[in-house]
């Protein structure tokens, strides 16, 4: 019984980490712009299949991953330059449909580079899984956690000691504030972007190996990263981090303990729990209004 | 649908505040506020900035639940009322940061503000029974008279948002007036007005007191407020200062060292 | 006239019954367009007007068909009935849903609604000895009303375009009334409308339960008209359209909404000719028309198409510029 559910915990964080990479990309452009990029899972598609893709075509795989992730930070870099950037005026509820037009645009260029077919990638480290306590690990498991907990320092190294960084989560607190010290709003917004496509193509890549990518995979994985970023408190990066950790441990365990068919519906369950508790997330600022 | 109720005997002050605390976590906004406004006059809260007016305000409406102490108005306790409550029992109150609805036409705030005289309900509306087509015109009718009261007339069908801003001032008032309240807060109407339109407001004040409505007043401009107002209250850092008609308040040392300064004296 | 253009659109949708009665594209497209009207129409009221938002919408067009689905499949029950047990099970569970999930504010409602929404479509492809699971429930009976059968693509056609008048109707009135005022001055300032005497916790209670409806009696008349309800047609990718629908017409406009929802559906036929490319163009094109036209088709259109008057109009009156300087 523990055995299963140390594996359900394995389980949960492997996917927790995926979650808390893409959260951390709809935190990021949230900070900078107020906007919810609902092509942040299409980033994360785009990473996995050109990974493939350029494997396919024998590129090993280091370079394959590298090249891959640095053509979505290109493509979230055009995302921004050509369909955000004109719209800038827009409300905020005319920039998210247009970030949805983008990932039904996004995904449409998958569908005919790739068609329906899944794909999947070979494991960085070979398939052999590894016996940890009682549960059964595979050695892609640990690249995920791994390359998660690295880059989460990195970013939070990031905002707290680089100037870039803190300019940008100045955005977040007061845009026309940042803008009144100088800080170039339009730099950091694309900033923002190719940041979240490059976490999102590597998250992609991380998890392509343990499951199937598609055109189509983009779909949830997105949603599950808006729900980990919303859950900590849209805004607050390591928020996000904690919110997929969170989810993905709720969800393994759920699907491993309750009903595994279920296992959407319980992880979105606990979301709306998390939101009736604290409306504004775990870790949200509350939302002050002068009146 | 609500109705609004019948006032008690003169003699009762309209609205009495007796030992009001406020408190944010460890922030004591108003250390204990007692005061009595009677009815059908206009009654100003002076005070520095921070000193808790606005706060007192957003209590009395019921924004904010208070801490300790009570509100009597009209006979009705109000702690504890939601603010859709208070306003049914007949206050009304414009805001310092303008809350006008800028998704409508003037006139279509103030008939919003006639919503406590509406009858008709969401099946009847849907369905424009003739009641609600009576309705509609009655509002309608109603909202005029209130914007005629401010001078609105010529707006009536512009966007809210299109107007100058001291017109929206008025169009916030007009739309506080079309409850038909027993009483109404004022917060701040003066301010980002030039002296012509606060010449105009003070003029708009004295006929709604004429008109029957009890005016409480927060305010920083001293040539409006010691024109205007029949009796202050100070407050200071959450509590009262002092309490008096204007020429008392001017007088009083303690309100000179606090607030007023001594170099001016107001004609009253 | 108040209602001028509602009797434009209601001659609009007769002539095309008379004058193309056999054409697959009038009556098939147009009921289906029809029932994005009645949907878009009822999201238009939460969203438009009262400012919330709602992902998770495509729930309650499923729960309308689900019920009438199962219950005249399953038990035997005649249509109507079925409908109405549907319409009341969607009204519950927007009233019970209503007041904690309005309570939240921006992406965060918009979260709450789209977990909503992804709960109910687990639990339609799951409870598969209720819902027939991932492959649906195939064989409704054809609805009955008062004896009439509905049936064939010509009488669709009128009885959905008959519900499409029926809920645009409904909307203009709700909107131009006080209590259409009361939801807009909900959006407008939440304080301000309090303080007016507006019970807003209410007022978002009910507008949600009205447009959860207006979706449960499209989704009825769906469920009848396929003769077949499944799991795919009540998805998150609904919704999100539904969504597009409302905005891309331009909100607080219930013509804009059934604006929207026409040329959605227009678009949809128009693409499955690109075939492979259809996604993407349906995405490109989404855009941009919301970077062109941010405030909507609608606006856009009206917009346009006064600009083109003027330039018309000047060529036609231009004066002589010479008379105002002598």
């Amino acid at each position: 019984m523990l055995d299963q559910l140390f594996q359900f915990l394995v389980t949960g964080i492997t996917v927790g980490s995926l979650y808390a990479l893409v959260g951390l990309g709809f935190a990021l452009i949230y900070n900078a712009s107020d906007v919810v990029n609902f092509a942040q899972g299409e980033f994360v598609m785009l990473g996995a299949m050109i990974a493939i893709a350029l494997v396919g075509a024998g590129l090993p795989l280091v370079l394959a991953a590298i090249a891959a992730t640095l053509l979505t930070i290109v493509a979230g870099l055009l995302l921004e330059r050509f369909a955000i950037e004109p719209a800038k005026g827009a409300s905020v509820v005319t920039t998210i449909i247009i970030t949805i037009g983008a990932a039904i645009f996004l995904r449409g260029v998958a569908l005919l580079l790739w068609g329906k077919d899944f794909h999947s990638l070979p494991p960085f480290s070979g398939e052999v899984p590894i016996q940890l306590g009682g549960a059964t690990v595979l050695p892609q498991s640990l690249w995920v956690l791994g390359v998660t907990v690295l880059l989460v320092a990195l970013v939070r190294a990031f905002f707290n000691r680089t100037l870039p960084g803190k300019a940008l989560l100045a955005c977040s607190f007061n845009r026309i504030a940042a803008q009144a010290v100088g800080i170039n709003v339009r730099v950091m917004l694309r900033l923002a972007y190719g940041l979240s496509a490059g976490l999102g193509a590597i998250a992609g890549i991380l998890i392509a190996p343990i499951t199937f990518s598609s055109y189509e995979a983009g779909v949830m994985l997105g949603l599950k990263g808006f729900s980990a970023a919303i859950v900590g408190g849209i805004g607050n990066p390591m928020g996000a981090v904690a919110g997929g950790v969170l989810l993905g441990l709720l969800e393994a365990l759920g699907a491993g303990l309750i009903s595994s068919g279920y296992k959407d519906a319980i992880a979105f369950l606990f979301v709306l729990l998390v939101l009736f508790f604290s409306p504004t997330g775990l870790f949200g600022h509350k939302i002050a209004e002068r009146v | 649908m609500t109705v609004l109720p019948v006032p008690t005997s003169g003699g009762a002050p309209l609205l009495a505040v007796e030992g009001l605390e406020q408190s944010f976590g460890g922030i004591m906004a108003l250390a204990g506020i007692s005061f009595q406004a009677p009815e059908g006059l206009i009654y100003a809260i002076i005070g520095p900035n921070g000193a808790g007016k606005t706060t007192l305000f957003n209590a009395l409406c019921g924004f904010y639940q208070p801490s300790a102490g009570s509100i009597r108005f009209d006979g009705h306790e109000l702690r504890g009322l939601p603010p859709y409550r208070i306003a049914a029992l007949g206050m009304a109150r414009t805001f310092q940061n303008l809350q006008l609805f800028f998704n409508m036409t003037v006139i279509e705030n103030v008939m919003v503000g006639c919503h406590l005289r509406a009858r008709t309900g969401l099946l009847a509306a849907a369905l424009r029974l003739p009641s609600v087509r009576r309705e509609e015109q009655r509002l309608r009718t109603w909202a005029s008279e209130a914007l005629e009261l401010c001078d609105l007339t010529d707006r009536a069908e512009q966007p809210a948002g299109a107007l100058p801003y001291g017109l929206m001032k008025r169009v916030e008032i007009a739309r506080a007036l079309a409850a038909k309240p027993r009483l109404l807060l004022l917060d701040e109407p003066a301010a980002g007005l030039n002296d012509t339109e606060t010449l105009a407001l003070r003029e708009l004040i004295t006929r709604i007191r004429a008109s029957g409505v009890t005016v409480l007043l927060v305010e920083h401009h001293m040539p409006l407020v010691m024109g205007v107002s029949d009796q202050l209250l100070v407050l200071d850092y959450g509590s009262v200062l002092a309490e008096g008609t204007p020429a008392e308040i001017q007088a009083d040392p303690r309100v000179v060292a606090a607030y007023l300064g001594g170099a001016v004296q107001y004609a009253v | 006239m108040r209602l001028a253009g509602f009797h434009v659109f209601a001659a609009l949708v007769v002539l095309l019954a008379v004058l193309f009665p056999d054409n697959y594209f009038v009556t098939v497209v147009g009921a289906s367009a029809g029932l994005h009207v009645i949907l878009a129409v009822g999201l238009n009221l939460l969203m438009g007007y009262a400012g919330q938002i709602s992902l998770g919408h495509a729930a309650f067009f499923g729960i309308g068909a689900y019920a009438s689905a199962i219950l005249t499949t399953r038990f035997g029950w005649p249509g109507l009935l079925a409908m109405a047990t549907g319409l009341l099970a969607a009204g519950v569970i927007a009233w019970l849903l209503a007041r904690p999930i309005l309570r939240l504010r921006g992406h965060y409602l918009a979260m709450a609604t789209l977990g909503f929404g992804i709960i109910i479509h687990v639990v339609m492809v799951q409870a598969t000895r209720w819902t027939g699971g991932p492959d649906g429930l195939a064989g409704v009976p054809p609805l009955n009303l008062l004896g009439w059968s509905v049936e064939g693509d010509f009488q669709w056609y009128g009885v959905i375009m008959a519900a499409m008048l029926l809920a645009v109707w409904l909307s203009l009135n709700l909107v131009d009334s006080q209590a259409g005022r009361a939801l807009r001055a909900v959006h407008g300032s939440e304080f301000a409308a309090q303080m007016m005497g507006v019970d807003t916790a209410r007022a978002k209670t009910q507008v949600f339960v009205v447009s959860a409806l207006f979706a449960a009696f499209a989704g009825s008349l769906f469920a009848h008209q396929q003769a077949f309800v499944s799991p795919d047609s009540f998805n998150l990718t609904i919704s999100v359209e539904l969504v597009t629908m409302v905005v891309l017409g331009g909100m607080a406009s219930t013509f804009g909404a059934a604006c929207g929802a026409i040329a959605l559906t227009l678009l949809h036929q128009g693409l499955v000719v690109f075939e492979d490319y259809e996604m993407l163009i349906h995405g490109a094109l989404l855009m941009a028309v919301m970077i062109f036209m941010p405030q909507g088709l609608f606006v856009g259109l009206s917009q346009g198409t006064r600009r083109v008057w003027r330039v018309l109009s000047r060529r036609r009156i231009s004066l002589p510029s010479t008379d105002l300087t002598d």
